[in-house]
């Protein structure tokens, strides 16, 4: 076996992208399939020249549409596949991540999502959050972390294999374009000695044994004759999905403990203006608390209502025109309580931006 | 000693790798090139990127006195996301007056760029110096470090500019000059100097404790929201 890519612990200093692609060594990815696109494709290049060294693998396709079936081929095959994609390249990733969902291919994918719509911009967005968490057709289940920022890219990526693998969901790794570029240090380490086991992978085809003899057999369809065969293999995805989500929903919250003026929501890479917003607020004397969630898909409702109980208003913050509110409004239905919004679709958000915007909104 | 001081033209290139230190390094540089009274090109050579780098700082820069050879967001209006993208003013940039310094984008392939550069091969002048940094796990050991500068092609120097952002220790800097002193006596080649930022300067005397001369430098890179 190949030397381990990561050894120990150490503190580093790198780009999003570049960690990315540490982070699947150290997860013992077999293998990347990608088509190029900005701000992704510095996730290929690392993987391409770091991979051969530990004899890992690469195939760049014709397009996304194919880089999304090659993985979820590879999944099928029994390697730990992966690729990234962002932007248009993600509009055409949701037809094989669709049918990953419907015959429970545990494929990972890391979006740094850019500007939209369309080809828009290259540098940065939020805006991929409803198609990355809702993109497929029918009602797919997926996961999909929402990080903000190198050492989360690190953890959440490992972590996102073995999500995948145990859960058998394809799973995603949602960043953005400033984490994809930005430069900060993180800690880099060998799961294995921090204790994270890497969920064994198998092949999902070619088991040994004849079907129904030696085995159960091994259905692996994404067609269905009937509406009723298909309800019944949906319900069954949707009850195993509903099970799991309690195991799967990670959040983070700070200064919730208290009554609050304000909560404000956010996520990803934005969630850090917010944490930066707070001391700010508090040499105003508002109380402000903020509730990030990690997961945006399963997204943790009963943790998001419990810190919104506690607030008098809310202030959702996101660099889109309202795809995280959305995400908002349906956690928190039927809870009275006035919902502000700084939505800045494509653009960073600031700290100071925020405390500006609660100001005024007194 | 009498007689008149002769400016000498600078031409210096910083190469390496993303996150190694190259535009902090070519800012600075830069601005120290100013502060002698010399006229100074400043000049950012992403041709796969150019939207990312010295864009968001080019006013600032521009303002401190430098001629400031970057894209600026109105100056891309319509380009989209043009692939490779050369401003004429780039290809030329060696034919300015003064002082010239180049700041080389992307990675292990922004030296190729070189061939677009007007001049390139012949300028008796140009410097090219390689930034590394082993906080960077592709750079961080002898052997990486020598062979990553064979595969840049031509260098000049080496320049240490180890650091973790705001979290730079001199332990850091130290074990840096340690290692890629040691890379650089293997290739043949001069550690040119140790970049310190601002915070840790009063913790370097002259030089770092392989003999290289310290640098002290500015961060301007975390103002840089693109």
């Amino acid at each position: 076996m190949s030397e381990k890519p990561v050894k120990g612990e150490r503190r580093v200093f790198m780009t999003g992208n570049e960690v990315c692609a540490w982070a699947a060594l150290a997860a013992e990815a077999d293998i990347m399939y990608g088509y190029p696109i900005t701000p992704q494709t510095d996730i290929m290049q690392y993987w391409t020249r770091l991979g051969p060294k530990f004899g890992r693998k690469f195939l760049q396709t014709e397009d996304e549409i194919s880089a999304g079936f090659t993985t979820v081929g590879g999944v099928i095959a029994g390697k730990r596949a992966f690729s990234a994609t962002t932007g248009p390249g993600n509009t055409l990733f949701q037809e094989p991540m669709s049918m990953a969902e419907m015959m429970r291919i545990p494929t990972v994918v890391i979006i740094p999502q850019r500007g939209g719509p369309s080809t828009a911009t290259v540098i940065y967005s939020q805006q991929e959050v409803t198609m990355t968490t809702f993109g497929g057709n029918g009602e797919g289940f997926r996961i999909v972390y929402s990080t903000a920022g190198h050492q989360d890219l690190y953890d959440y990526t490992i972590k996102a294999f073995n999500t995948a693998w145990k859960y058998r969901f394809p799973t995603f790794v949602l960043g953005d374009g400033y984490q994809a570029k930005m430069r900060e240090p993180l800690t880099i380490y060998d799961p294995a000695e921090r204790g994270i086991k890497m969920v064994e992978t198998e092949p999902l085809v070619g088991l040994p044994g004849t079907p129904g003899v030696d085995r159960p057999a091994q259905y692996l369809r994404n067609t269905y004759n009937t509406e009723e065969e298909l309800y019944d293999v949906v319900m069954d995805i949707a009850k195993d999905y509903e099970k799991a989500a309690p195991e799967i929903i990670e959040w983070q919250d700070f200064d919730t403990d208290t009554e609050m003026d304000v909560l404000i929501l956010a996520h990803g890479v934005v969630s850090r203006s917010a944490q930066g917003a707070l001391p700010l607020l508090k040499d105003e004397g508002i109380r402000a608390g903020h509730f990030r969630p990690i997961t945006l898909r399963p997204m943790p409702e009963e943790q998001m209502r419990r810190a919104a109980a506690k607030a008098k208003r809310i202030l959702v913050v996101e660099s889109a025109y309202g795809q995280f509110l959305k995400l908002v409004k349906q956690s928190l239905y039927g809870m009275d309580k006035p919902i502000d919004t700084l939505l800045r679709p494509g653009v960073g958000v600031t700290a100071e931006e925020i405390v500006d915007r609660i100001k005024e909104g007194r | 000693m009498g007689g008149c001081i002769k400016t000498v033209r600078v031409v210096e290139a910083f190469v390496g790798e993303y996150a190694s230190g190259k535009s902090e390094n070519a800012i600075n540089r830069s601005l120290e090139l100013l502060s002698q009274n010399q006229k100074v090109t400043l000049v950012d050579l992403d041709t796969v990127e150019p939207f990312y780098t010295l864009r968001p700082l080019k006013k600032a820069l521009q303002e401190m006195g430098l001629n400031v050879i970057a894209w600026s967001p109105e100056q891309t209006m319509g380009l989209g996301e043009a692939g490779s993208l050369l401003n004429p003013e780039m290809i030329w940039a060696l034919k300015n007056e003064g002082s010239i310094v180049l700041d080389i984008g992307y990675g292990v392939h922004g030296a190729k760029i070189f061939n677009l550069i007007e001049g390139a091969d012949t300028d008796p002048n140009l410097q090219v110096y390689a930034v590394v940094s082993i906080a960077r796990p592709m750079t961080a050991t002898k052997e990486d470090i020598v062979r990553y500068i064979k595969d840049l092609g031509n260098v000049d120097g080496l320049i240490n500019n180890t650091h973790l952002g705001s979290e730079t220790t001199p332990d850091v800097i130290e074990e840096g000059a340690w290692v890629i002193t040691e890379a650089a006596r293997e290739l043949g080649l001069p550690v040119m100097y140790t970049a310190v930022c601002q915070e840790l300067a009063d913790k370097f005397a002259n030089t770092d404790k392989m003999g290289n001369p310290i640098k002290i430098i500015r961060r301007f890179m975390p103002q840089a929201f693109w």
